[in-house]
């Protein structure tokens, strides 16, 4: 399948906002925080439909979130809100200063199909982080 | 309508607006005026995904218990640990953050507050630098060019523009928006930047090129260059003559600056280039800081340690060590042998490696709303929600101290975070 090398910028939405304040464990949450956003050009270049799961992969894991398509960011970039999902790509180095890099990282996107599940805050913790 | 409260503080984000008019009837609450839609959010939702009762956790599980039993829990797994992290601080009051420091020392650990991922970098720049500094206040009445570097108040602070920094009309900006000029420099287009007079699409990872070139430019060196970080140098030009004219400058900005490459040393950059405009003209900066109380997290430390965060106790005296003596390095490193997470969600935002070993060693949680680290926690303790439930002092982004009001009672049997702390306390001098 085929796969485009992006930067990843994480960052904070106003739907991030309000949906925290609903609860984490929200489906309203899930659904606006579990994304990730494309160039139209780039989504198309894949074959991307939007909605359509897609892996974000960098050096550190990868996560299935779903794609959006976006004016505002342009080839080659990638947006995703902070949350659960971003912490799986990120490292832990912080090179000496306390916080590790969350913007301006090497991802590659690969489109998955549609029955690939983006999973939610039990599977994360369940999967990742527990045991 | 039931009654209606007015000057109320949203405790959401760094804005801290304390002019919100807010109606209470029959234990619901709704935002009549002046709240964001986010606040609203909080507001109308603050009784939804609350941990409904103390619980620890037993056989894998977490089941409920007496808030005793709970408090007994949390004092043994602290006083028994040899290296506990105290850690989040920043959606609580600084009632609470004093407590936190008593109980840091108390059992000779580390504590460390949310600033250590995000705005780590403008502290350590602001000890190597300094910061040339004003109220929001000032801002409103005096500032006629505006700029938002790597941040988007319109998605992460919703009220900034139009109480403080944009459309407001001030003492010396008598048109408001018209009299002033507003720039945004970002790596994406956002609703920040679409409604901006000058945006500059910058290449990520570049800030520090483009404000080391501006810097120069001001000081009067000649450039060489076509570009700088993807961006034509006649803009670069124009924004430099834009900055040395204007009457009150001032930069805000935000984690695109300290998450990006280079961190701390972009923020010096900026630092440096706001002091060099001070010879020409007016200019200030000031950190769009996130959580409503992150700023005083820093402050309390500050005042009560010497130091704004990574401050380990160990040695019985507070020694600093961004880095050494941080959240995510302690975790990553398996360092510490036990936490105590007071409203935060490390497990949702920290790298997995990170979160990983906070699940495998005994955590307590402090927090009103379940969040991913209660569900990895082996105490939970409910507390009132500050700002709605509970009063306390907070600290606006500018450093401004504001106190939040009580507006609603608690449910019964639900204590303040500074009254839950103050229980573990005293349990943890009665271990020991
Ligand atoms: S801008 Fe921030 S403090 Fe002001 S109402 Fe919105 S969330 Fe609350």
């Amino acid at each position: 399948m085929e796969t485009l090398d992006v930067v990843l910028i994480t960052g904070r939405t106003d739907k991030q906002g309000v949906t925290l304040e609903i609860g984490k464990t929200s489906m309203d949450y899930y659904e606006s925080v579990a994304v990730v956003e494309l160039n139209e050009e780039d989504a198309e270049k894949l074959g991307l439909n939007e909605n359509q799961p897609v892996k974000v992969e960098t050096e550190n894991g990868a996560v299935i979130v779903r794609c959006k398509y976006s004016k505002s960011v342009k080839p080659g970039l990638a947006f995703m809100p902070y949350g659960p999902w971003t912490s799986l790509l990120m490292t832990h180095n912080t090179e000496g200063i306390s916080m590790p890099s969350y913007k301006g990282v090497k991802a590659k996107i690969t489109p998955q199909e549609e029955k690939m599940k983006v999973l939610t805050i039990e599977e994360i913790l369940d999967q990742f982080i527990r045991g | 309508m039931g009654k209606v409260l007015k000057d109320v503080v949203c405790s959401f984000c760094g804005c801290l607006c304390d002019n919100l008019e807010i109606a209470v009837e029959n234990g619901k609450i709704n935002p009549v005026s002046r709240a964001c839609k986010v606040s609203i959010s909080r507001f109308v939702n603050y009784n939804k995904d609350r941990v409904p009762y103390p619980m620890i956790r037993e056989k894998g599980g977490l089941v409920k218990t007496s808030l005793d039993e709970a408090i007994n829990k949390a004092a043994e797994i602290l006083s028994r640990a040899n290296w506990p992290l105290i850690y989040g601080l920043s959606s609580s009051v600084c009632e609470a953050h004093r407590k936190c420091v008593e109980l840091a020392e108390l059992v000779g650990g580390v504590i460390d507050q949310t600033a250590t991922v995000c705005h780590a970098p403008t502290i350590l720049a602001f000890q190597e630098i300094g910061e040339i500094h004003a109220t929001l206040g000032e801002i409103k009445n005096r500032s006629d060019l505006v700029i938002f570097w790597g941040c988007n108040p319109l998605d992460a602070h919703l009220n900034h523009f139009v109480r403080y920094s944009v459309t407001p009309k001030g003492l010396y900006i008598s048109k408001g928006r018209k009299d002033r000029t507003v720039v945004a420099v970002d790596v994406r287009e956002t609703r920040t930047t679409r409604v901006a007079d000058i945006f500059l699409r910058i290449e990520p990872g570049k800030d520090y090129e483009l404000l080391s070139v501006l810097r120069a430019l001001i000081n009067g060196k000649e450039i060489d260059l076509d570009k700088v970080a993807g961006v034509s140098m006649e803009e670069i030009r124009e924004l430099a003559e834009k900055m040395v004219n204007c009457r009150y400058g001032v930069i805000f900005f935000g984690l695109g600056l300290t998450m990006s490459r280079g961190k701390h040393y972009n923020v010096m950059a900026a630092l440096s280039l706001v002091r060099d405009l001070n010879k020409k003209t007016r200019f200030v900066i000031i950190p769009m800081r996130g959580h409503y109380n992150v700023k005083g997290a820093g402050v309390v430390l500050g005042w009560q340690t010497g130091y704004p965060f990574a401050v380990d106790f160990s040695r019985g005296y507070p020694r600093y060590g961004p880095g050494e003596f941080s959240a995510v390095n302690l975790l990553a490193n398996g360092e510490v042998d036990a936490a105590l997470i007071l409203a935060a969600d490390p497990a949702a935002n920290f790298p997995v490696s990170a979160s990983k070993h906070l699940a495998r060693i005994p955590t307590v949680v402090i927090d009103p709303k379940i969040s991913m680290t209660s569900l990895i926690a082996d105490v939970v303790i409910p507390s009132a929600v500050s700002g709605i439930e509970a009063e306390g002092t907070a600290y606006r982004m500018d450093g401004v101290p504001i106190r939040l009001r009580k507006i609603i009672d608690p449910e019964p049997g639900v204590l303040a975070d500074s009254e839950v702390l103050q229980l573990i306390i005293d349990r943890v001098k009665g271990v020991r």
